[in-house]
């Protein structure tokens, strides 16, 4: 037995070069969330456009993503087969969680897509555009109850800096966190509360019923068809897209990072990926190369100041 | 407190006066660390640390009422412990715990599955280990090449496709 | 066309091969899964949706809801034969069906179980077909305020766990609520009791800590007793099937129990577990053999069974209507529906009526095909008992921590050089704390009750007072909430009541007297 047991280890290393262009790719959260969604398209589409030709996805739920990315610095520096997908919400939980571990600490390959956040009211609100809820929120900040995702997420970010953008104290601002979308969708529809801030996605068949109304969006500019204004069209110079991105290893050579950057460029622009993105209603938001690493510092300067704005981070 | 029959006596209880002791000392810790959190200025209502004190308040109060109830021996009878088999499964337990991480789910399963059997009577271990081993790897097959769960693979799991 | 009309097509529709096909790959994979500790089916229903992809959409949706229809009923089977409920909302099953199967009443507990979760799906789904629309209304009428009435009358009715002692049953729904507050506080993202370790950001997960001191324990403390381990089970004795007096007591709990979950499982902030616990309570309330209670009373097992399947179909109402996710299941659904372009909510009913009606009707199929599928099975499952203890619980064990790594795989703990899964160390830890709960006579179900509703109790507070800006007087504002308080008052005070006045005497006159 003991010598069976030998060889099949011998066996096993011998064999585990032959997997040579074979990726892994982490999905930081349980299954069935965005990320592992993600994680699980692009193993479909790697495989079905023989880019890659066997991919496994391994959940690491936890803490935000910041257990996973831990666990896969410390696991796969170095290895050029291994890819991570994370997304700005990581941001925030690295600065909320006080991580041990940075988004420095991983090898930023592309964005690939995302979703901006949308502000609404229940149909029958008095609020009617984006300056009454303006108005209301700079003659009583505490009035205006927000029902978003958990607290120092990207729902919170954007209530944060709205405040902020249009002068008012964030730490002012009435944010009522809920356990993912669904129960902060019952609230607005409830009218337990004044606006309802969270993705797109989530109000979006209530926004279409017309049981909601969406004062704004925070994108950069309006989804193809769309007739919700952004906030800047609104006069609210903000905005604030919640992205997911893949990441590879710490300690790659630059060839290294260069055919992975090759692969997920091919990947990105395959029929798989598009047809993926067309079915899940995900927003194409790819961006590679030096753009992305410049958007990524940006966007963690820019989340570590609201978060102590707010008041979550010291 | 006699390991050598059930007490069935009324006399004061001591292991019990040891969970009194446990749960005012957990009591402690809930408010040590709740005395230490920094609390956001948004929270200015009922705040995180609320519910963690009302709770630590109750654990005081059910410390004192054990401890009550351990003087007047109002615990129910308690047979002796059979050490062995604890620390077999227990043993099985850490094992696994410390083995899936590199030598795989398998491995790591079947030696959890051979010491809990070991320590139910049932053995020798040369004979439990294979049909543990067997066991587990094709639950870890089924699970993770059937359902796509990724479970923690070792050198003998990463030979199968 | 009406209600009946398009009920009628969906029935046609669900009826046909390939549709019947997928109902029954879904109830088997949702059984088995269900039997599992830990691996429920939100959890399969997520591993199977990118294989998917390419299927046809109803019949994937069918096979998804046959799957969590299928997970609510295998849930119970380990949570009556081997006290180790492989999912939160079977835990209350446990208090009296492992007693019931301890004593050779497998058979009719299971299939108690088996018929209450089919009666209970069949009403279910049935309400779900014509008055979802109406129920949906109702429970978005519930504020915060009335959330948290509704958990201080969980709380006033979770003394019915308790056992024989109320000191130890407050001490351990008081380690739950202790165990409630670890991790990260949603309202303020700050971590508490976390002790600077980022696995514990998360909680303590439901399911590890139910498996932990139910199976572990429940394990050590077996192997550690010489009365235990010598114990023969009877797998049967007497009937394996339901004699007439188990009926009788059977129907009214199913009856109740349906009526309890539904409306729960409707809710937004309700839940499957919560709906048992209040049809636990109720039935114990209700009972003409309270002495039976915590020694393997029927009713107890058939009133939890039905509401946790009404709960499950209570779930879809919200999801159907409004695309209102509210339980795990019912989220990874909503992921479904979209991966096939579809967007649950008001215009679902309007733009594909017939998938909706389709996916209704094959509820009632895949609840017809659990009954046929599992109540010839009983037979079967009570022969469990029988394997040698060694084998038996060397399973429980290996399926136990393979629930718990396939729902949290992380390594992420290091001793020296070796990784480990810190999941598996507080299974561990658990396991020992569950072992010493048994030992000195404490009851486990209340430390799981207290981790379920301590944390949802305060988060409603909170969000109640957050944004009444500081104004207690919300709490009592409502009439959903005054009339919550009511009933919790009227659960503690007129027992209380009876006592003083006839020290019982009274209360158990009435008992007797109804029939």
């Amino acid at each position: 037995m003991n010598k069976l047991f030998l060889a099949a280890l011998m066996t096993g290393a011998l064999v585990v070069p032959g997997f040579a262009a074979d990726y892994t790719i982490m999905a930081p959260a349980a299954p069935g969330g965005g990320w592992d969604q993600t994680a699980r398209a692009m193993q479909e589409a790697l495989q079905a456009e023989g880019i890659s030709g066997n991919v496994q996805v391994t959940n690491v739920p936890g803490a935000g993503g910041t257990i996973g990315l831990a666990q896969f610095v410390n696991q796969y520096s170095g290895n050029p087969e291994a890819l991570i997908v994370g997304g700005y919400v990581m941001v925030g939980a690295i600065l909320t969680n006080a991580s041990p571990v940075s988004l420095a600490e991983v090898t930023p390959i592309a964005r690939l897509t995302g979703e901006s956040d949308v502000i609404v009211v229940p149909a029958a609100s008095e609020l009617q555009t984006v300056d009454d809820l303006v108005a209301m929120l700079k003659a009583d900040p505490g009035s205006v109850s927000w029902a978003g995702g958990s607290a120092g997420g990207v729902d919170h970010i954007a209530a944060g800096l709205f405040a902020k953008t249009v002068g008012v104290d964030p730490t002012k601002v009435n944010y009522i966190a809920y356990s993912g979308g669904g129960e902060a969708l019952a609230a607005v529809l409830g009218g337990q509360v004044t606006v309802g801030i969270s993705g797109l996605g989530e109000f979006d068949a209530q926004i279409q019923s017309g049981d909601l109304r969406a004062l704004a969006s925070t994108g950069a500019e309006r989804l193809e068809g769309s007739d919700i204004p952004t906030l800047s069209e609104s006069g609210v110079d903000l905005v604030v897209e919640n992205w997911r991105m893949v990441a590879a290893a710490p300690g790659l050579s630059d060839e290294e990072k260069a055919a992975i950057d090759a692969d997920i460029e091919k990947l990105v622009t395959s029929a798989t990926w598009q047809g993926i993105l067309e079915t899940n209603g995900w927003q194409d938001m790819y961006l590679g190369g030096e753009a992305f690493d410049a958007q990524l510092a940006a966007d963690i300067t820019a989340t570590e100041a609201i978060l102590k704005d707010i008041g979550l981070v010291q | 407190m006699s390991l050598s029959e059930p007490s069935i006596s009324r006399r004061p209880d001591g292991a019990a006066f040891v969970i009194a002791l446990v749960l005012a000392a957990i009591a402690g810790v809930i408010i040590w660390q709740t005395s230490n959190m920094r609390v956001p200025p948004i929270q200015a209502r009922v705040g995180p640390t609320v519910f963690p004190y009302v709770i630590a308040a109750g654990l005081i109060l059910l410390s004192i009422g054990t401890a009550v109830s351990a003087l007047r021996g109002a615990f129910p009878a308690r047979e002796p412990v059979r050490y062995g088999p604890i620390l077999w499964i227990a043993g099985g337990l850490v094992a696994q715990m410390l083995l899936i991480g590199w030598a795989g789910f398998a491995v790591g399963t079947a030696v959890l599955f051979a010491f809990v059997a070991k320590g139910f009577g049932r053995g020798p271990l040369w004979m439990t280990l294979p049909i543990g081993f067997v066991l587990a790897f094709s639950i870890w097959f089924v699970f993770s090449r059937g359902l796509q769960l990724s479970l923690p693979m070792g050198p003998i799991e990463r030979l199968v496709p | 066309m009406d209600t009946f009309g398009l009920l009628a097509d969906g029935l046609l529709a669900a009826l046909q091969a390939q549709n019947l096909l997928y109902a029954l790959i879904g109830v088997t994979l949702g059984t088995a899964v269900g039997v599992l500790p830990g691996i429920g089916p939100a959890l399969t229903v997520a591993l199977l949706l990118p294989v998917t992809y390419r299927l046809d959409p109803t019949g994937s949706l069918i096979m998804f809801a046959g799957i969590y229809y299928g997970g609510m009923y295998g849930g119970s089977t380990t949570s009556i034969l081997l006290n180790t409920p492989g999912e939160s909302a079977s835990i209350v099953t446990a208090l009296e069906g492992n007693k019931m199967a301890r004593k050779g009443r497998g058979g009719p507990a299971l299939a108690t179980a088996a018929i209450g979760s089919f009666v209970a799906g069949l009403i279910a789904t049935l309400a779900l077909a014509f008055v979802a629309p109406w129920v949906v209304k109702a429970a978005l009428a519930f504020g915060p305020a009335d959330y948290f009435a509704l958990m201080v009358l969980a709380f006033v009715t979770v003394s019915a766990a308790f056992g024989d002692s109320a000191l130890r049953g407050v001490t351990a729904l008081f380690i739950g609520l202790g165990l409630g507050v670890i991790g990260i506080d949603l309202q303020t993202g700050q971590a508490r009791l976390a002790f600077g370790i980022p696995d514990l950001l998360d909680g303590i997960e439901v399911t590890t800590l139910a498996v932990a001191l139910f199976a572990i324990g429940e394990t050590l403390a077996i192997a550690s007793s010489r009365t235990h381990l010598k114990e023969e089970v009877l797998a049967v004795k007497g009937s394996v099937w339901m004699t007439l007096d188990d009926w009788k007591r059977s129907w009214p709990a199913w009856l109740r129990g349906t009526f309890i979950g539904f409306p729960i499982g409707a809710m937004p902030a309700g839940g499957a577990e919560i709906g048992t616990f209040f049809s636990y309570a109720a039935e114990r309330k209700l009972s003409r053999h309270p002495e039976e209670f915590g020694q393997g009373a029927i009713e107890g097992v058939a009133g939890p069974e039905a509401a946790n399947n009404a709960s499950a179909a209570g779930t879809l109402v919200p999801l159907l209507t409004l695309g209102l996710p509210t339980s795990a299941t019912a989220a990874i659904m909503l992921a479904g529906f979209q991966q096939f372009g579809l967007q649950p909510g008001p215009l679902l009913f309007a733009n594909n009526a017939p998938l909706v009606w389709s996916l209704v009707a094959s509820l009632l199929v895949a609840n017809f095909m659990l009954l046929v599928l599992n109540l010839p099975l009983i037979g079967l499952w009570v022969k469990l008992l029988t394997i040698p203890k060694p084998w038996l619980y060397a399973g429980i064990l290996t399926f136990a921590t393979l629930g718990t790594l396939g729902a949290n795989g992380a390594m992420s703990g290091r001793l020296g050089p070796i990784p480990f899964s810190f999941e598996l160390l507080i299974l561990l830890a658990f396991g020992f704390l569950g072992f010493g709960l048994r030992r000195f006579g404490y009851p486990i179900a209340p430390v799981v009750i207290g981790l379920i509703l301590g944390p949802l109790s305060e988060q409603q507070l909170r969000r109640a007072l957050a944004i009444s800006q500081g104004d207690p007087s919300v709490l009592i504002a409502s009439p959903i909430a005054i009339t919550l308080y009511v009933i919790a008052a009227m659960a503690v005070l007129i027992p209380l009541y009876f006592r003083l006045r006839g020290k019982g005497a009274v209360l158990q006159q009435m008992a007797s007297d109804e029939d």
